[in-house]
């Protein structure tokens, strides 16, 4: 007899299972859609002046790869035209057009999701040849300088080339002739390049990357580091001071292979700057637009397609049914007595325009009234479809009255009642009305608490953002509110009521 | 705390709503059958055919036009009881214990004019009593005069006797008292008394008064157990036959015993209530199960249902 029941309450749930784990895996929806997320949010501002001639500016941007996700892309381009473009591993943002006399504020916005144990695994770069400006004697020196470290492992090639920068060569240390010669060279050419010779030398690959430091922070130009692959993974190091950064290095690549952040081509850019802060969203947000754009097929039938003003509605409708499940619960497995079955979450629904408290104050207001007005005129024998439609009436004019006293005391809230459910109040008048007449005042107000308790669980489930938002990133969840309705129907065991109903049985043995 | 109160109730095999609405209702009341328990006017006709007796029908009022005869209808009856035929758990019942042409004495002794009870009537064909709010009847029979056995322990109208049923088999019962509380109706919940009966023999035990055990009668404080119920046998017969009549296994069948007539069919409930088992102090699902294990020859006729039963729960083989 249970067997189907607990089969399809299987099914329903391999269902949502199956849906979400599609979505999560293949679809790379978050687990999580509420959950919150450190995020950085850069933004980098410029002032552009022109000449007569077509002006183009190119800032590097972030972009997703496998160690960071961008979201939430806002360009401001003024009267310029904006393009996104792939130069080798970096991404450019290119504003161009021609400008007029007071020039024009460009400016780029996104949000940034960094996973920083992934972020240095991408696939290694070959050797680049020597620079040009390398003379066949220098690249002889450098050789030289770092034959003793051959046979070690690329990480501590590494760190002794970062420590020889700083003139620690340990022991043995090289003769005084290429001492001297890599002083020279070192005058000659500036830090940086000196390490990229090195590490060229020692068969490191290495590459220059333009960035930011991953700090609150405003700054007027980026921060220059060199990447070396290692093998393993790439390390960052700080060519200044030669230190290596720990890992992961709080930084945020934005352009690669030497190129600047910010290039201009037939103009001047000033006051550029580079903004980063702190952000908290949730994980949904960073998926949201790679989804809109998605063309897959539960992409496509997401709810996040359907038109704004739909969407506010469908986010409420799509908790209703975990109301009916409370009430399920709060009937079968508490014992709770309640007007009708699904009055509680009608209520619930309303109350989200006035508020819990105003709401349920307004509700038990109106039905007070009507109550009142229902004993007196239970005396004029009305018959009974006239009778209902005078207290629909009454309860009708109430809720004018209170909105019409609402706008003169300023409350809102009590405007807000418009959109109670009536028809709900009017039966929910009669039904008390009958109740306490039939089984006395104390059923019936037991009965009104009962509803009024349920309507206050449910609507603060339907208040719950972050179940609103994972209901409705993933509404096969609905599967599973089904299963666990179907289960309690097969509920046969004992309502907790009925353990003080019967109390006699167990509390007297 | 919890935990030990449930395990408590399994011991004595007490059935909890939920297990007789799944197990119980759903699964042996087929929903076909109920317009036959539900509507009072069919379990009358239904009871005829079955040579079972009912209370005698005086008239059925149909239309809001008919209630203009009203008075003429009543001319020949001193006393008599107002029903709709749909209503549930005992409302919209009106007892007239006597009335002139434009006055009636209800049962509680309050007089009300002629235009109440047409009002009343009205309501009632307007389904303001009936289970779904459909439209109703209205219908008019004769009043019980009960038989004198429970006088000492009635406040003021007509007890009656509910015998549960399952498979045709008779499983537990209990006569259900009025009290001041309970303004001469006979339903627990508006106040009554439900007094357990030893199956076997058909005398009472003690009784459960809105959730306590009593064992005297609240307003005339006459003790209510040890009273021989007449003509206990031949009510457990009615009800067993009750189930063949209806098609329904889970059955509550209410009787009443009028002093000329005996015992009356009054109506039957496809939804009988819980507090049988704090009236009779013992569990309905435990007999239930007995039932169960039964072999299917006891099953056979309504006569030999009774038998089985009468043996099988009398107090003295229960314990």
């Amino acid at each position: 007899m249970k067997r189907p029941a607990i089969m399809l309450a299987v099914a329903l749930l391999l269902v949502s299972f199956l849906l979400m784990s599609y979505r999560v895996i293949w679809l790379k929806y978050p687990i999580l859609p509420a959950a919150p997320e450190k995020v950085w949010q850069l933004s980098i501002d410029a002032h552009v002046k022109g000449g007569e001639k077509e002006t183009t500016v190119m800032i590097g941007v972030p972009y997703t790869h496998k160690g960071q996700m961008v979201a939430e892309e806002r360009i401001r381009s003024g009267t310029l035209s904006f393009n996104l473009l792939r130069e080798g591993i970096n991404q450019v943002g290119v504003w161009s057009g021609t400008l007029s006399l007071e020039g024009e504020t460009i400016g780029y916005n996104s949000t940034i999701r960094v996973q920083p144990q992934r972020l240095f695994k991408t696939k290694p770069s070959t050797l680049e040849p020597y620079p040009p400006n390398v003379g066949k004697e220098e690249k002889a020196l450098v050789k030289r300088l770092v034959a003793k470290w051959e046979s070690l492992p690329p990480e501590d090639r590494l760190r002794r080339i970062a420590a020889a920068v700083k003139g620690i060569w340990g022991t043995p240390p090289p003769d005084d002739q290429d001492l001297q010669a890599w002083s020279a060279f070192q005058e000659k050419h500036s830090q940086l390049d000196a390490f990229l010779l090195l590490l060229r030398a020692a068969d490191l690959p290495a590459q220059v990357v333009q960035g930011l430091q991953l700090a609150e922070s405003i700054t007027d130009s980026t921060l220059t580091w060199i990447e070396i692959w290692t093998g393993q993974e790439w390390e960052s190091l700080q060519p200044e001071k030669g230190e290596i950064y720990q890992k992961p290095a709080p930084l945020l690549p934005l352009t690669t292979n030497g190129l600047p952040a910010v290039r201009i081509i037939n103009g001047e850019l000033s006051e550029v700057r580079w903004t980063l802060n702190h952000g908290i969203i949730n994980q949904w947000r960073m998926h949201f637009e790679r989804i809109m754009r998605s063309n897959r097929l539960l992409d496509r039938w997401s709810l996040f397609r359907l038109p704004d003003e739909y969407q506010r509605t469908f986010r409420i409708l799509i908790l209703v049914p975990i109301g009916a499940l409370m009430i399920c619960l709060l009937r079968n497995i508490v014992g709770f007595p309640t007007f009708g079955i699904f009055l509680p979450v009608l209520m619930a629904l309303a109350f989200r325009n006035t508020g819990l408290a105003y709401g349920l104050g307004i509700f038990w207001g109106v039905v007070l009234i009507g109550y009142v007005v229902r004993r007196w005129i239970d005396k004029l024998r009305l018959l009974l479809v006239p009778r209902l439609s005078v207290i629909l009436t009454l309860v009708i004019v109430c809720i004018t009255v209170f909105a019409l006293l609402g706008n003169k005391l300023g409350l809102r809230e009590f405007m807000a009642v418009g959109l109670l459910p009536f028809v709900i109040l009017t039966m929910t008048i009669e039904r008390f009305f009958v109740i306490i007449e039939e089984a006395g005042a104390r059923e019936g107000l037991l009965t009104a608490a009962g509803s009024a308790g349920v309507a206050t669980i449910t609507y603060e489930i339907l208040q719950l953002e972050s179940l609103q938002l994972t209901f409705f990133v993933y509404p096969e969840l609905l599967f599973a509110v089904a299963a666990v309705q179907v289960l309690l129907g097969r509920y046969t065991g004992y309502r907790l009521l009925e353990l003080f109903r019967f109390r006699r049985f167990w509390s007297s043995s | 705390m919890i935990l030990k109160a449930i395990r408590w109730l399994q011991d004595v095999g007490v059935l909890g709503m939920n297990r007789r609405n799944a197990e119980y209702i759903l699964r042996f009341n087929p929903r076909s059958s109920f317009p036959l328990v539900d509507n009072k006017l069919k379990t009358k006709q239904l009871a005829e055919a079955y040579q079972i007796p009912t209370p005698p029908l005086y008239n059925v009022i149909e239309h809001h036009g008919d209630i203009a005869r009203l008075e003429e209808m009543l001319r020949d009856h001193q006393d008599f009881v107002i029903k709709p035929a749909r209503g549930a758990g005992g409302s919209g019942i009106v007892l007239v214990i006597d009335h002139t042409v434009d006055s009636f004495v209800k049962q509680n002794g309050e007089v009300i004019p002629l235009k109440d009870l047409t009002y009343h009537i009205s309501d009632i064909l307007s389904g303001i009593y009936s289970l779904e709010g459909l439209e109703d009847r209205a219908f008019i029979e004769a009043l019980v005069h009960p038989d004198t056995v429970f006088d000492a322990v009635t406040y003021r109208g007509v007890p009656d006797i509910r015998i549960i049923v399952y498979r045709g088999v008779p499983v537990m019962s209990m006569v259900r008292l009025p009290t001041r509380a309970s303004d001469g109706k006979a339903n627990l919940h508006r106040g009554a008394i439900g007094v357990g009966i030893d199956m076997g023999v058909g005398t009472t035990l003690a009784g459960v008064h809105r959730s306590r055990v009593v064992t005297h009668h609240p307003d005339t404080n006459k003790p209510v157990m040890g009273i021989q119920v007449p003509h206990w046998e031949s009510m457990l017969f009615i009800a067993a036959k009750a189930v063949d009549m209806t098609g329904l296994d889970y059955l509550g069948v209410d009787l009443v015993i009028d002093r000329e007539r005996g015992p009356l069919l009054l109506e039957l409930n496809a939804r009988p209530g819980l507090q049988i088992q704090i009236a009779n102090q013992a569990g309905l699902f435990k007999r239930l199960e007995v039932i169960d294990k039964a072999p299917p020859e006891i099953f056979a006729t309504p006569e030999i249902r009774v038998a089985w039963a009468l043996e099988t729960f009398s107090i003295r083989t229960l314990n």
